[in-house]
């Protein structure tokens, strides 16, 4: 197993009477792009929020890079960057001040790192202008420039789509992507778009209402969906076909469009369709339906539900 | 160390920002010019005034002014990061919160002393064209005005105007202190400048009166004591014979206070906006 450069230990946040964080458990490994899935209000940025150190940590521990986030800040957050919700800099500064002001924070960021940086992130035109000047587009661009300045280890990424287009979503992916294979950053989105961290990640964890509820590599849970694909079938009979499926020892069920539902994979559709047939029933259409991550998220989660 | 000037660097650029420092240069500059061609312009006849005298009364009449910008600066420097969220990316720093505050501090106390010294050069230099030049004054402690106002002794018009802007500049360091807490504690510096206003231009003239009630704890009230010009002259007040060092450990004591309250407040909020 790798080495994790994230290690929550029973992290818990509790604010007055309520409970935000309940003993939150989590290892993100070295240099796999790591989705952090929630409903909003589940506790995705409280979370964040207590891996930069930006809130305190009622009882447990965050370990990043091996040292305490509460206790060791300064050597814990070094190599850590971070985009917190949105990409909020100084807008009555230019970009190219705003990444002097940061860079100055850390020692060793040279000039040369900055428009290294600047050109990596395709801002070269506008650096020099007034932040305020920036589509919301650019601005996340210049958050992503400061967060990786000083070449974290970790990256932590917060609902970083939120208000990009799809060109930018898909250039963010990429790039998030890239910097996870090449350089070996470990980044740690959190969003509540699963068919995006679906693109974008190795590994997913899903949390609701504060608690830990699963986690699983996107690869893996893509196989087990199309293993336990519905297949819809349309006919004119369905009373008819019922019967025929029942005579074969499938289990069925109607949805509330009247079609008829199986699981089972495309062999089983082959079957059926065969089967019908033969006993003189009209079939309309099959189709096989696939379960996304989405449709699996909402199954764990049971909606949306704030609370 | 040097990487903890850098913080302050940050700091003094995001302070010393145009166009608002333009704004308050104008403003701070345009005034001394107005008070001293009005002056000049009634004093042109009989001549009796010199730069030193007019300066002085002008640091006493408007130099609330450079506090009010001093305060406008520091609350801004806590409670503006807030306001626009950029405090996040500021504290995931590897600094801790007490030396980024420290910076801000740091810078705030600068920017008081560099409106200080705007301030004063201005005021000098334009009545010394106006008075000394133009005016043609004997430039010589000879007038007294000065030294009548404050209740100097036998100073030179030099050192009384020193002893004047440290005791004033003490008054804007307290100010400052007071709104920098302020914002730090409510993230607000509406409500910071609006307090700073109040002691300033209330409480500062008003509070003297509360002297006339014959109580102890009255001494004790920090109100009393942020006017140190009473102390111009000597060190004994001529209005209610407190001393200098009296004050000034009054001051100290609220001092830390506030320090020690700003400083343990900012390390433990939880920052969710």
């Amino acid at each position: 197993m790798q080495q994790s450069i994230v290690r929550m230990l029973d992290v818990t946040k509790r604010i007055g009477g309520r409970t935000l964080i309940d003993r939150l458990s989590l290892d993100v490994p070295n240099g796999e792009v790591f989705g952090f899935l929630g409903p909003n209000g589940a506790g995705k940025t409280t979370t964040i929020r207590m891996m930069v150190g930006l809130m305190s940590i009622t009882s447990g521990d965050i370990l990043i890079d091996g040292h305490s986030i509460a206790k060791d800040f300064e050597k814990a957050i070094r190599h850590v960057g971070a985009i917190v919700e949105n990409p909020e800099m100084y807008k009555y500064l230019t970009g190219y001040e705003n990444l002097i002001h940061f860079a100055r924070m850390i020692p060793g960021i040279t000039a040369h790192r900055v428009k290294e940086v600047v050109a990596l992130v395709g801002l070269e035109a506008r650096i020099h202008d007034k932040v305020k000047t920036y589509s919301l587009g650019m601005r996340q661009r210049l958050g992503v420039a400061q967060a990786i300045l000083h070449k974290p280890k970790l990256l932590i990424l917060d609902e970083p789509t939120n208000g990009l287009d799809p060109a930018g979503i898909r250039e963010l992916r990429d790039y998030l992507r890239r910097l996870a294979k090449n350089e070996g950053v470990a980044v740690f989105v959190s969003s509540h778009l699963l068919s995006e961290m679906e693109l974008m990640c190795d590994r997913v964890a899903i949390i609701q209402n504060g608690r830990l509820i699963d986690v699983r590599t996107v690869h893996q849970s893509k196989a087990a969906a199309e293993a336990n694909a519905k297949i819809l079938v349309e006919v004119d009979n369905r009373q008819g076909a019922a019967e025929v499926l029942a005579a074969m020892g499938q289990q069925t069920a109607e949805d509330a469009d009247g079609y008829i539902v199986i699981h089972g994979d495309k062999e089983r559709a082959a079957e059926i369709n065969a089967a019908l047939v033969n006993a003189g029933i009209k079939v309309y259409g099959i189709r096989a339906e696939v379960k996304s991550l989405e449709d699996q998220f909402l199954e764990m989660t049971g909606g949306e539900r704030i609370g | 160390m040097v990487d903890f000037l850098n913080l302050v660097r940050n700091e003094n650029m995001k302070m010393f920002r145009a166009p608002r420092l333009f704004v308050m240069l104008g403003i701070v500059i345009g005034l001394i010019f107005v008070v001293s061609i009005i002056w000049f312009s009634y004093d042109y006849g009989s001549l009796t005034s010199d730069m030193w005298e007019v300066t002085l009364v002008e640091t006493s009449v408007l130099f609330w002014v450079v506090t009010i910008f001093a305060v406008i600066a520091a609350s801004g420097t806590v409670a503006e990061e807030f306001s626009s969220g950029t405090i996040k990316l500021l504290l995931i720093r590897p600094w801790s919160r007490s030396k980024i505050l420290m910076s801000k501090y740091i810078a705030s106390l600068l920017f008081a002393l560099f409106m200080t010294l705007v301030f004063l050069l201005a005021a000098l230099l334009i009545n010394w064209i106006l008075f000394d030049l133009i005016g043609n004054a004997q430039s010589s402690a000879g007038s007294g005005f000065g030294s009548a106002l404050v209740g100097g002794g036998e100073e030179s018009d030099a050192a009384l105007i020193t002893r004047y802007y440290l005791l004033t500049f003490l008054n804007t360091v307290m100010t400052v202190t007071i709104s920098f807490m302020l914002s730090t504690i409510f993230r607000s510096n509406v409500l910071a400048i609006a307090m700073a206003l109040f002691i300033e231009i209330v409480l500062n003239n008003l509070l003297q009166l509360l002297q006339l009630f014959d109580k102890k704890w009255i001494d004790y009230l920090i109100f009393v004591h942020l006017n140190l010009t009473k102390y111009a002259g000597g060190n004994v007040s001529a209005t209610d014979g407190m001393t200098l060092g009296f004050s000034l450990s009054v001051l100290a004591v609220y001092y830390v206070v506030f320090i020690a309250l700003t400083w343990y407040i900012f390390n433990k909020r939880d920052v969710a906006s």
